[in-house]
């Protein structure tokens, strides 16, 4: 395909990503740099790093910080263990595996607001966990600003977990049967299977997941969003403080929730670069 | 394969069957609340079984008409949904089968409309139309453009190639706070230009929406819609190449030595091979759509989505109960559910196809 054609097929799609968002990018960052007000949004004045300095004394955006990278180092490794157990059980499964999958999948693909909400159910007043938690402990339940950074990890283990699972299951799928078969004449069992056999195998896709599932929980919003709305301040993770504290009604700071939003984008590139530039590399490989 | 033994599988099955009860329990327990009455939800002991059921808070969020009765609207909604199933299976099974899976979502249109709430343009109660048009929108214009670039991307082999992929890929990472409040910065100063300059209520002689009479961005389907489709295409793109990659070359090399076009070759050739990768992709984008939260509530305080409306009128403050709350959330997640059981195959290889080559 020569240059012409290639850009007459990809013009459409990149103009889109220049207008919307390699254009909003660089508005973030000058925004960063501006005093903005949600309620006058007509008079920006550049005030330089006032912003980001604002934002590096907040303890707010520390304890952001602090919890969002607990909820990372937990839920990440958590789903990818979980996944892997799972997808390795639903592929011995013979009879039944598609209504298992079926229900399975669904904490991944329902609404994720909604997934919060029915979860969150569960343990409210006249919920069934929080009346079983009072039968056996004797002590009435409630969502406190203490025990619910634990309730949204659990809850996003139950909503992310699929994710892993089904991509590994995919990855099963694809293991050569003579290896497995190769293994078992000799005389290797599940553990050393998995270490020599399997767990090579999935290299690729391991990395894949743990790298998509660091970004998708380095932004949580939704659930931390419905679990704490504005009651439970403490348990925001960057991107909820980021959004609460650009658009609070009428006290709304767009300037520093830019600054906000630039930093969280430093934040995640400096995990990612090393994976953009080896798939780089990988790209220009194969074009040679 | 090794024979395993019979305690085996049992064991196995019942490994599984405790994975599903964590996976489905809170639908489970928010169908029941959406069906009991509220005296039984109240109760401070879980009332388990053997309660009196009601369809009250299903007629509450989605009727105005207060004595319609609840199981005819259920008989109503069997009935279109067997007769979609049978057109549906027609069309897999004959040649033409267009004709046939348009009249499927005529017949599910057609039988909306018979819900009052869903066509009621007065700003309360639109989210369910908001939720489609959406939907739909956002699917046609991503796919489309998507589909382009993705078939550019698998054959072009030119280092620019390389670049937009990888930017497309950084662009994935990105929170979406990191858009969703330029976006909003620029659709407000967009509004204001429209406003001050008097282009904002020109009176376009073609393009007359009802409802519609002034021009703007902040506040509209169209600000959902281009922040979605935006965000959704690097995946778009790069879910499209890896399945175009899997198309070889000579395919369409034969039809353009038989005096095709690429476009020719590209439209008559590849898109019916792509069917598979377009429903896989088309699932994934409409999950996002109907899913999305974020960028309705901030960039859109009015024109509600079902996911905020359900948030917002089963907040704290509102005065809804919480069957009708589970109501909602049972209505919301049904649809999602039929898409699981239809497209389930789609849905496991869309998330295999991504992922396998890395």
């Amino acid at each position: 395909m020569n240059r012409r054609t290639f850009w007459g097929f990809t013009i459409p799609s990149v103009v889109v990503m220049l207008a919307l968002m390699v254009f909003p990018l660089v508005t973030t960052v000058w925004l960063g740099f501006q005093k903005l007000l949600l309620r006058d949004l007509n008079n920006p004045e550049w005030v330089g790093f006032d912003n980001y300095s604002d934002v590096l004394t907040d303890p707010e955006f520390w304890a952001a910080f602090r919890f969002t990278m607990v909820f990372v180092a937990i839920v990440v490794p958590v789903t990818m263990v979980m996944g892997l157990g799972v997808a390795l059980l639903l592929d011995r499964v013979g009879r039944g595996r598609s209504l298992y999958m079926a229900a399975l999948l669904l904490p991944f693909i329902v609404t994720p607001v909604v997934g919060s909400l029915v979860y969150k159910d569960l343990f409210e007043r006249g919920g069934l966990l929080s009346w079983l938690w009072e039968v056996i402990t004797d002590d009435p339940f409630a969502v406190n600003a203490g025990n619910v950074k634990w309730l949204i990890i659990i809850q996003s283990i139950w909503y992310i977990m699929p994710f892993a699972m089904i991509t590994f299951f995919a990855g099963l799928q694809t293991l050569p049967q003579e290896r497995v078969e190769a293994a078992a004449i000799d005389g290797a069992n599940f553990l050393r299977n998995l270490w020599h056999v399997i767990l090579p195998h999935l290299k690729v896709l391991i990395l894949f997941v743990g790298l998509i599932s660091i970004m998708d929980a380095y932004r949580v919003y939704d659930q931390v969003f419905v679990w704490t709305g504005t009651r439970f301040t403490d348990a925001h993770t960057l991107s909820v403080y980021n959004v609460r504290v650009a658009t609070a009604f009428d006290i709304g700071r767009l300037g520093k929730g830019n600054a906000i939003a630039v930093l969280n984008v430093i934040g995640i590139f400096m995990v990612l670069i090393p994976f953009l530039w080896r798939s780089y590399k990988d790209q220009i490989a194969e074009r040679t | 394969m090794r024979r395993s033994s019979t305690l085996s599988r049992i064991g196995l099955h019942a490994t599984m069957l405790v994975l599903v009860v964590w996976s489905i329990l809170p639908f489970i327990w928010t169908f029941q609340t959406s069906i009991k009455f509220t005296r039984d939800v109240a109760a401070k002991e879980p009332v388990l079984w053997g309660y009196e059921t009601t369809a009250n808070a299903y007629r509450a969020f989605w009727l105005d008409e207060d004595d319609i009765n609840m199981w005819s609207v259920l008989v109503y909604i069997l009935v279109v949904a067997v007769v979609c199933l049978i057109l549906g299976q027609i069309g897999r099974r004959v040649r033409h089968s267009w004709p046939w899976f348009t009249a499927a979502v005529g017949v599910i249109f057609v039988a909306l409309w018979r819900f009052p709430k869903v066509w009621e343009v007065n700003d309360e109660y639109d989210f369910l139309i908001n939720s489609i048009v959406v939907t739909v929108l956002t699917m046609l214009i991503s796919l489309s453009i998507g589909l382009l670039a993705g078939y550019g991307l698998a054959r072009y082999t030119g280092i620019s190639g390389a670049v937009i992929l990888i930017v497309a890929l950084g662009f994935r990472a990105l929170p979406r706070t990191a858009f969703v409040l330029p976006y909003f910065f620029g659709a407000k100063e967009i509004d204001d230009w429209l406003n001050s300059s008097g282009v904002g209520s020109w009176d376009f002689p073609l393009i007359d929406f009802p409802g519609i009479d002034t021009l703007q961005i902040l506040d509209t389907r169209l600000a959902i819609v281009l922040a979605l489709v935006a965000v959704n295409q690097p995946f778009t793109i790069w879910m499209f190449r890896s399945f175009f990659m899997e198309v070889p070359k000579e395919i369409e090399e034969a039809a353009m030595m038989d005096g095709a076009t690429r476009l020719q070759a590209f439209r008559r050739v590849i898109i019916p091979m792509m069917w598979p990768a377009i429903i896989a992709t088309g699932l994934f984008t409409m999950l996002l759509a109907y899913n999305e939260y974020l960028f309705v509530r901030v960039l859109a305080p009015t024109e509600w989505t079902l996911p905020v409306a359900i948030v917002s009128l089963t907040g704290g403050e509102s005065s809804r109960t919480i069957t009708e709350a589970a109501a909602a959330s049972v209505s919301i997640t049904l649809p999602i559910v039929v898409v699981i059981i239809l497209f389930q195959k789609h849905l496991v290889k869309g998330l295999g196809a991504g992922a396998v080559k890395g």
